[in-house]
């Protein structure tokens, strides 16, 4: 059994999906339907394992993916029959399957009800509180969305998938400073993740995009520091190169008009000296990265294509306007 | 930074083997193996020695009629001593050189071989990808399984299949 479906599945590619989701069939007929503890069989048959309610589970996700709702809701009933209808994770996951399967909005708005109605009877439902704000966002009423995160961030606040989601929901706003706000939180809780300092990198560098006032080259000074802890916290890590890159060019061309004091306790915007450097570094490792890649050598395929090919053309546009 | 993550405790030791160089294996087993040889000559010697010293000494006795105060066993001879010294040293020489490539302890060479290598860079000897193998870790925090949008995820997979998507041939394996 491949180990992806040990694992929750939505990153995954659409062709993995598919892939996953044809075995189901076949995964759910080898195993038994229901596991009894009195029966006969117990005794030979193979006991039972966590994996396999895992298994179940990260089944039942990608088959509702690929549409193939018969074998998702054998995955369900299985689950069912094993933990009852008042576990507070098949509450959800019932939920997400009518959610899979709702034909319109008015089905849509039944499921909506459905968990209101759960979490009036308990407000402590972790996972029926996370459906209802994927299900807002899915309704796309994100305002409301971002009201039923922020109560239950209250409510649990070192939920550190929660805070990602909600600083997700407020950037799609363009609400850029709450956004940061809410990653930096999710920073206290796994200060290791390198691939959220690369995020937040992106998120102070959109903020920067989208504003135009005096303070935005702090914006521009911190998305440059946060991709170099990115950079740290992970060797060759291509989108922190890649946001390096990026940042490090706009502030090259920010920094000669920037004016030199500061007025609140900030860190000081980095020197031009600085800047060219980690531009330089950044250039090389995106261009070795690229060209390891392309080279077919065994230790760099992990990349992701798109990802490389981004890179890519960032190096092209590059070079063409140095030729220029 | 020091890593301390569980999938290093219970799956460290039988990993990577088919990935190292074939000439490395043959030369840990072939030192191994005389390490092995030369301790079992050691031991062979040193029974012998035993053997020979308690006959000659049951047959000094039996001869003399008065019972002088012998060593009933002589030390062993210098030269098995070192060679099962030796022996031991070669066997262990051997085993060290076969062990199987150490995985990284440093924060960020182990995030830098996830990104770079992806699962490849885990398989176990048997070419699957280890058990205890997740990936980055923080990916879910991108991926938020408790927040899933299935129906975007449907509509998107719709997409993928009307563009002619379908299993590619090299992830089979």
């Amino acid at each position: 059994m491949s180990s992806s479906l040990l694992h929750p599945p939505a990153h995954l590619s659409p062709s993995v999906a598919l892939q996953l989701s044809q075995q189901a069939p076949a995964i759910l007929q080898a195993t038994p339907s229901s596991i009894s503890s009195y029966s006969l069989s117990y005794l030979w048959s193979a006991s039972e394992t966590p994996e396999l309610w895992t298994t179940y589970e990260n089944l039942m996700l990608s088959c509702l993916r690929t549409g193939d709702e018969e074998s998702a809701h054998l995955c369900l009933e299985r689950l069912t029959a094993r933990f009852g209808t008042d576990n507070e994770k098949l509450m959800a996951l019932r939920g997400l399957f009518q959610e899979a399967v709702a034909q319109d909005d008015a089905a849509l708005k039944k499921v909506l009800d459905e968990y209101e109605a759960i979490l009036k009877r308990d407000p402590s439902n972790m996972p029926v509180s996370k459906r209802r704000v994927a299900l807002l966002k899915t309704m796309n009423k994100i305002p409301d969305a971002i009201t039923a995160l922020n109560s239950f961030l209250d409510d649990s606040p070192t939920d550190a998938e929660a805070w990602t989601e909600l600083a997700d929901l407020y950037v799609s706003q363009g609400m850029y400073s709450q956004g940061i706000f809410a990653l930096e939180e999710v920073l206290l809780v796994t200060p290791n993740a390198w691939n959220i300092h690369a995020k937040l990198g992106e998120v102070n560098y959109m903020a920067f995009k989208a504003t135009s006032d005096q303070g935005s080259d702090k914006l521009l000074a911190e998305s440059l520091r946060r991709f170099c802890r990115s950079i740290e916290l992970c060797d060759d890590y291509l989108r922190g190169y890649y946001g390096l890159k990026l940042a490090s060019n706009e502030l090259l061309l920010a920094l000669p008009q920037a004016s030199r004091q500061k007025p609140d306790g900030s860190l000081p915007l980095p020197s031009q000296k600085t800047v060219g450097l980690l531009n330089q570094k950044a250039t090389s490792k995106l261009s070795e990265i690229v060209r390891l890649n392309a080279a077919g050598d065994r230790g760099y395929q992990g990349y992701e294509k798109a990802e490389i090919i981004a890179a890519k053309e960032l190096l092209n546009r590059e070079s063409s306007k140095v030729v220029r | 930074m020091v890593l301390h993550h569980h999938i290093y405790l219970h799956t460290g030791g039988r990993t990577q083997t088919n990935l190292q160089h074939p000439i490395m294996t043959w030369i840990s087993k072939s030192v191994t193996g005389l390490g092995l040889v030369l301790l079992a000559h050691a031991c062979y010697s040193a029974n012998e020695h035993s053997a020979l010293n308690a006959l000659s000494t049951a047959s000094l006795s039996s001869t003399t009629s008065h019972s002088i105060s012998m060593p009933s066993v002589a030390s062993l001879p210098l030269d098995i001593s070192i060679e099962t010294v030796v022996a031991i040293f070669t066997v262990c020489l051997g085993l060290v050189l076969g062990t199987p490539e150490l995985r990284p302890i440093e924060w960020r060479v182990w995030a830098g071989k996830i990104e770079r290598e992806g699962e490849k860079g885990f398989m176990n000897g048997s070419g699957e990808v280890d058990v205890g193998y997740i990936g980055n870790p923080f990916k879910m925090l991108e991926s938020r399984p408790g927040f899933v949008d299935i129906r975007k995820q449907r509509k998107d997979f719709a997409e993928w299949v009307r563009e002619g998507g379908s299993v590619e041939v090299g992830s089979k394996k």
